[in-house]
């Protein structure tokens, strides 16, 4: 029997951390992870939990982060809870696998500590790992600081094992900013942790050896259609429901409320910066900073939920500004960057058709300063006042060099 | 087996291997008594693969079960360590069981998918 | 650990009931079918399977049909080794809080993969190497035909010299594969295994012997089967037996076992040596060989096959 943890009521816990131990909480049976900046601590923190009794589960340390997958694939088809972290090029390795576990409908849980991808190589915090997945078939819940991966960890177990889901669930956070920045948490008690999970609900387990079942099929052309169709079926039917439900129960059981596109002072908003990770939180802090100095009406949206893609949450949220900025932490490589992308999809057809300019910033870890946030909500308010992009389409935000900017 | 929409299939595109539960591992239920799903390959034909068929004669073998346990496709039939026959079903007519009949002369041979069992049986050639 | 099941002899054996189903798309023919078929039915245990993308996993398991009457998984082509091993995980986690499914409390299920070639020499090398690095409770058993069979008959790192392959084709200026076959069941033995061996389907007794042998050993076991392939070997369907005996009479696939990667015991000592030329002249993909301008090749076959069987013999007599 493992071990409990007496914790207090508010922890001094980096994002690493706390992901760890809503993992330790949740009395996950297997876990098959590999170490890779800025992760490593999660797969750390296990191991001395597992070596000083507070683990019972199997903790696997496979040779790859395609194996960690694959090992979760197989941990989960055989029947029980499973779990991993990974980040950047780790990622990568295993993007392979997120589409092979989302099409057999393994509820796992992956902490995903956003990284650049190489080339050149970078260990520091930007998104283009979590955009890499993004078509996996993974529910993707997005977290701006510790709190919220612990949150959000414990809160993915129940969503992705549901019965009416079984899909996995990613839980990104930014790498070092989140990852390694200490900062108070309030975490559940164990008991309290893991009550609000709940056991692992058992749906035809390779180990019940009564009920032989294959996994892992190939369909050809007369079948593979129906299958990925009721796979995106279920992502776009049945998971709102559950996460709203379990934000909800987590409200009650905390106070904390989480809703599927966050918005900050978005009531009277003319202009709203579109983000995710802790660009959020800066842009916050600059939207109440400009509200409270100049009066400014502007506002932040960011998608807690990345995917399932949360259209009509979006469209709602943004019904009421008229100039967008769309900012994306990840090189889009030669076109418009992700969220650009998707508010256009998603307003493009909307009663509101407001102005939507898309800024490429902190690649690497660079830092994104309250001063560009300041700036881009003076352009958004200029585009607002013209009704039309007064800057190019694209802008580099935060680079040296002279000002880079395309359409 | 019949198309089914997106609306019918099972989550994950599993597959059953019987339609009612087991209360102990299949081998130690003999196939005829496996509660077989329909998705089980044993409930499918491969017949149509077959140009020639293996025709089993009785009185000439001697239970040695090289046919059965060579026969990639379950296809030999064994009960109480005797041959019984071949499944037709599931023969795809490799000729394998033949090749490694050790009688003379052999038990099986293959003979053109068209002529019947009787027939061949009645054209089975001598000792050589 | 259950008891081994009993098989004095062939009539014995042939009371077993198969849990491996027909009415698969397997080639007719196919010795993948043949070793599944023996090692299934070399034991009473319950099974928990697993394949990686091939031969034996496409044809078995195309929606909306499974041959596998126990429960089976297939997640991609690298990783068979690790999802059984996944699932070995997950059972060892499930007994020790003891929350696993009824039906399997006080049952020892056995944990194999099956895998190609290509899977096991190739692409899926690293996957084995950590499971076996590892010691998880599991077989891993290679279907050894030399040959990227399933996608059509490219090299792989498993191809003997000489084979012509659709990647490493015999033509006019080439005699086909280059390269050396790797030694597969040596590497695996080299990761301190307790149980490495290889087989073949034609000498089944020494097959059922060393996979109950395998079953009976606890940590990763390697197995190494010869699957002589109809398809891409170029034989008649109905001599795949033949050709086995050929692979093993001739020493070309010798028979021996390696106990915790340091004990050497050849199984299989052939009564009247085959000359490897008889094994190579029945294939097709050989048959470039047998032109003038390619014929030494076959007499440094020869040579390499006796050079081998001579160090698996001084292995064996030193006990290493």
């Amino acid at each position: 029997m493992a071990e409990k943890m007496e914790l207090n009521e508010v922890e001094v816990w980096d994002g690493n951390m706390a992901a760890s131990q809503a993992l330790r909480q949740a009395q996950i049976d297997v876990v098959a992870a590999y170490p890779i900046t800025p992760s490593t601590p999660i797969v750390q923190n296990y191991g001395y939990f597992l070596a000083n009794g507070y683990i019972d589960g199997e903790f696997v340390m496979v040779e790859s982060e395609h194996a960690a997958m694959s090992g979760c694939v197989g941990a989960a088809a055989a029947g029980g809870r499973v779990a991993t972290a990974t980040s950047s090029q780790g990622y990568a390795l295993m993007v392979e696998v997120l589409y092979q576990a989302s099409g057999m409908r393994l509820p796992i849980v992956l902490c995903v500590v956003n990284r650049a991808l190489a080339a050149p190589l970078n260990v520091n915090g930007d998104h283009s790992d979590m955009y890499l997945g993004r078509d996996s078939g993974w529910i993707q819940l997005d977290a701006f600081n510790a709190q919220e991966a612990y949150d959000l960890t414990l809160m993915a177990f129940r969503i992705g094992e549901d019965v009416d889901v079984r899909l996995p669930v990613m839980v990104h956070q930014d790498g070092f900013i989140t990852s390694h920045t200490a900062e108070n948490v309030r975490p559940l008690s164990d008991d309290e942790a893991y009550a609000f999970i709940g056991e692992y609900p058992m749906v035809n387990p390779m180990l019940d050896l009564a009920k032989p079942v294959t996994y892992g099929v190939q369909t050809e052309e007369d079948w593979h259609f129906e299958h990925k169709a009721r796979q995106h079926h279920d992502l776009m039917t049945k998971v709102f429901g559950k996460v709203e439900e379990v934000f909800d129960a987590f409200e009650k059981k905390t106070g904390r409320k989480y809703k599927m596109v966050e918005e900050y002072f978005m009531d009277d908003a003319d202009v709203a910066i579109v983000a995710l990770g802790t660009t959020v939180d800066t842009a916050v802090f600059v939207a109440e900073k400009l509200r409270k100095e100049k009066g400014m009406k502007v506002g932040v949206v960011a998608p807690r939920l990345i995917r399932p893609w949360p259209h009509e949450q979006i469209v709602e949220a943004l019904k009421g500004v008229k100039a967008i900025g769309a900012l994306d932490r990840s090189s889009p490589n030669g076109a418009m960057g992700m969220l650009y992308n998707e508010l256009a999809g998603s307003l493009y057809q909307s009663d509101n058709q407001p102005v939507l300019t898309n800024y490429i910033y902190g690649l690497g870890g660079r830092d994104f300063t309250v001063e560009h946030a300041e700036e881009i909500y003076q352009e958004l308010l200029a585009n607002a006042e013209a009704g039309k992009p007064t800057t190019p389409l694209q802008q580099f935000v935060g680079l040296r060099g002279p000002k880079l900017s395309f359409y | 087996m019949k198309y089914l929409g997106w609306d019918e299939l099972l989550p994950g595109a599993i597959l059953f291997s019987f339609k009612e539960e087991l209360d102990k591992d299949a081998c130690e239920i003999l196939p005829e008594e496996r509660p077989y799903a329909e998705t089980n390959s044993h409930e499918a034909y491969v017949g149509d693969w077959r140009v020639l068929k293996p025709v089993y004669n009785r009185d000439l073998c001697i239970d040695c079960q090289f046919c059965w346990i060579y026969c990639p496709d379950v296809s030999i039939i064994s009960r109480d360590k005797k041959m019984i026959g071949v499944d037709y079903d599931h023969c795809k007519g490799c000729g394998i069981c033949v090749e490694v009949c050790p009688t003379n002369p052999k038990s099986l041979l293959m003979f053109e998918e068209r002529i019947p069992n009787e027939e061949a049986l009645a054209q089975w050639p001598e000792k050589e | 650990m259950s008891e081994m099941k009993k098989i004095k002899n062939l009539k014995e054996f042939s009371t077993s009931a198969d849990r491996f189903e027909g009415a698969n798309l397997l080639c007719p023919g196919c010795a993948h079918s043949i070793i599944v078929r023996e090692i299934l039915n070399a034991t009473n245990d319950p099974l928990i399977l697993s394949a990686s993308t091939g031969c034996l996993e496409v044809c078995t398991a195309v929606y909306p049909y499974t041959s596998w009457d126990n429960s089976w998984i297939h997640i991609g082509f690298e990783n068979g080794s690790t999802a059984v091993a996944g699932a070995e995980a997950m059972y060892k986690a499930r007994k020790r809080k003891g929350t696993l499914p009824k039906s399997c409390e006080g049952k020892s299920p056995k944990f194999v993969a099956f895998g190609g070639d290509g899977a096991t020499y190739d692409i899926g090398f690293q996957w084995i190497s950590g499971c076996f690095e590892r010691g998880h409770d599991m077989m891993y058993v290679c279907l050894d035909n030399e040959v990227y069979a399933n996608t059509g008959g490219q090299r792989s790192s498993a191809t003997p010299i000489g084979a012509s392959t659709t990647t490493s084709p015999a033509g006019r200026v080439s005699y086909g594969e280059k390269m050396n076959k790797k030694d597969m069941v040596q590497i695996m033995a080299a990761h301190g295994a307790p149980y490495v061996a290889q087989v073949a389907p034609n000498k089944w007794k020494d097959m059922v012997k060393k996979i109950q042998k395998g079953f009976a050993t606890e940590g990763p076991v390697y197995i190494n089967a010869m699957s002589a392939c109809t398809t891409e070997w170029k034989f008649a369907p109905d001599d795949t037996i033949a050709i086995s005996d050929l692979a093993t009479d001739s020493l070309v696939f010798p028979l021996y076992e390696i106990e915790n990667g340091t004990k050497l015991r050849i199984t299989y000592r052939p009564k009247n040596k085959v000359p490897v030329r008889d094994y190579l002249g029945a294939q097709g993909r050989f048959k470039h060989l047998f032109k003038p301008q390619y014929e030494y090749l076959i007499d440094e076959w020869q040579k390499r096959v006796d050079e081998y069987w001579e160090y698996l013999q001084r292995r064996e007599e030193a006990s290493v």
